[in-house]
């Protein structure tokens, strides 16, 4: 479910394949993100999943697709 | 018409701002919304007497970001500042275009977050205008993206056709890449792969590519929009700026070194004060945010209220030149998928 929701939102902002999108796919390595594409989608999130703001330190984490869907999973448990 | 002013940002806010911003409401017949600390905007206002005071409005907002925040997550931590305040009502529709002489770092981050990009525009990209033996270039990117891929290489080239072709009134302006040579073999793989894409394109009649534009040929004016990565930008523009600079240093000590030289100085000296206003960024106003939703001018850091006043006018032209929705389409057409 998560992971679903997340797809559609990358493929958005990216202008990719949701088909294509896996827990493995990095975004700078697969589609040359900078620090500021990781604050949109980010806002993109806890616009979606009605999550609080996301943590600076939290943000330099995030590398990958899993590392967002581990995230949100951490959030949602927490509520 | 009625343009956002980010009216804490830059070394003279906001006092040079306020000033800039009545001589655009009088002289440009606009309406202004200034944004920033009510306690210290106010004042100056009144001081500044507009001949038009209805036509000026005042936006609170308590925080300002300084140019030693971090650009990426200061937007996010001062809500409440004038830049980020001032962007969301651009986002929301309270104003056709934004001013800011602030943070250029916090700006793009902004912009990209609350206004947001034209769909399919993958990096918003500065451009301002280079002065040229022919008038002037623009020189798209000049420092927002720092390493750029084939991809937004041909973006920035699309955005600045159609921003030139609005903006500066030219028919069919002419695109080169900045490149280390005039062959299409030369340069990294970007530019390479961009210079591919754009040699189709212009084959087609979508552009006006003219090929790799070398730097000794760019003050010729070899190109009316001059493509290339943010960090080659940014030296370019530094560069020109300080030969320019150093010409006039130069020129001027010549002339100062005897009676006679004196005497010849004074009869070309309106010549060398046309030159150095050339390269004086009070004249030129300000640099577009190309690839935003609406129309963005950062002005120069170091902005007097004349330079204000010209970045209001540049916004003005911009809004109503309909350039964004130009930028819009071609991008769409760029897309993968697309018949264009």
């Amino acid at each position: 479910m998560i992971f679903d929701k997340l797809c559609e939102l990358v493929a958005d902002q990216f202008g990719v394949d949701p088909e294509e999108v896996t827990m493995e796919t990095s975004f700078v390595d697969d589609y040359n993100a900078d620090s500021i594409d990781i604050v949109e989608l980010m806002m993109a999130v806890e616009e979606e999943f009605h999550l609080g703001e996301v943590e600076e330190n939290a943000l330099e984490n995030i590398k990958t697709i899993g590392d967002v869907v581990e995230y949100i999973q951490a959030r949602v448990d927490e509520d | 018409m009625k343009i956002i002013i980010d009216a804490m940002g830059g070394d003279n806010a906001p006092d040079a701002i306020v000033r800039g911003a009545v001589q655009a409401a009088d002289q440009l017949g606009v309406d202004i919304v200034l944004v920033g600390d009510e306690a210290r905007v106010r004042p100056l206002l009144g001081q500044c007497a507009p001949q038009n005071p209805d036509r000026i409005t005042v936006h609170h907002a308590s925080e300002i970001i300084t140019m030693e925040d971090n650009p990426i997550s200061v937007v996010r931590q001062k809500k409440d500042s004038s830049l980020v305040v001032a962007l969301r009502l651009l986002g929301e529709g309270a104003g056709d275009a934004m001013v800011s002489a602030g943070s250029t770092g916090a700006l793009l981050t902004g912009a990209t977050l609350f206004v947001k990009r034209i769909k399919g525009v993958r990096r918003a990209a500065l451009a301002p205008v280079l002065p040229t033996a022919k008038g002037g270039s623009l020189l798209v990117d000049c420092g927002a993206n720092v390493e750029c891929s084939a991809e937004s290489l041909v973006q920035f080239a699309f955005m600045g056709y159609y921003y030139t072709q609005k903006q500066m009134g030219m028919k069919n302006p002419r695109v080169g890449l900045i490149n280390n040579g005039a062959e299409e073999t030369k340069g990294t793989d970007a530019l390479r792969e961009a210079y591919q894409i754009l040699k189709k394109a212009s084959a087609e009649g979508k552009i006006n590519f003219v090929g790799n534009i070398e730097g000794r040929d760019i003050p010729e004016g070899a190109a009316d929009v001059l493509v290339c990565d943010g960090f080659t930008g940014n030296v370019v523009l530094k560069t020109i700026e300080g030969v320019g600079l150093f010409f006039v240093g130069k020129v001027k000590e010549i002339f100062m070194k005897n009676a006679a030289t004196k005497l010849a100085g004074a009869i070309v000296k309106p010549g060398l004060r046309e030159f150095k206003k050339m390269l004086d960024y009070n004249e030129v106003g300000g640099a577009p945010l190309l690839g935003i939703s609406k129309p963005i001018v950062k002005a120069h850091g170091s902005s007097g209220a004349e330079a204000l006043k010209n970045a209001v006018r540049q916004a003005v032209v911009y809004a109503k030149g309909g350039a964004v929705a130009d930028i819009e389409r071609s991008i769409a057409q760029l897309s993968p998928g697309s018949d264009g």
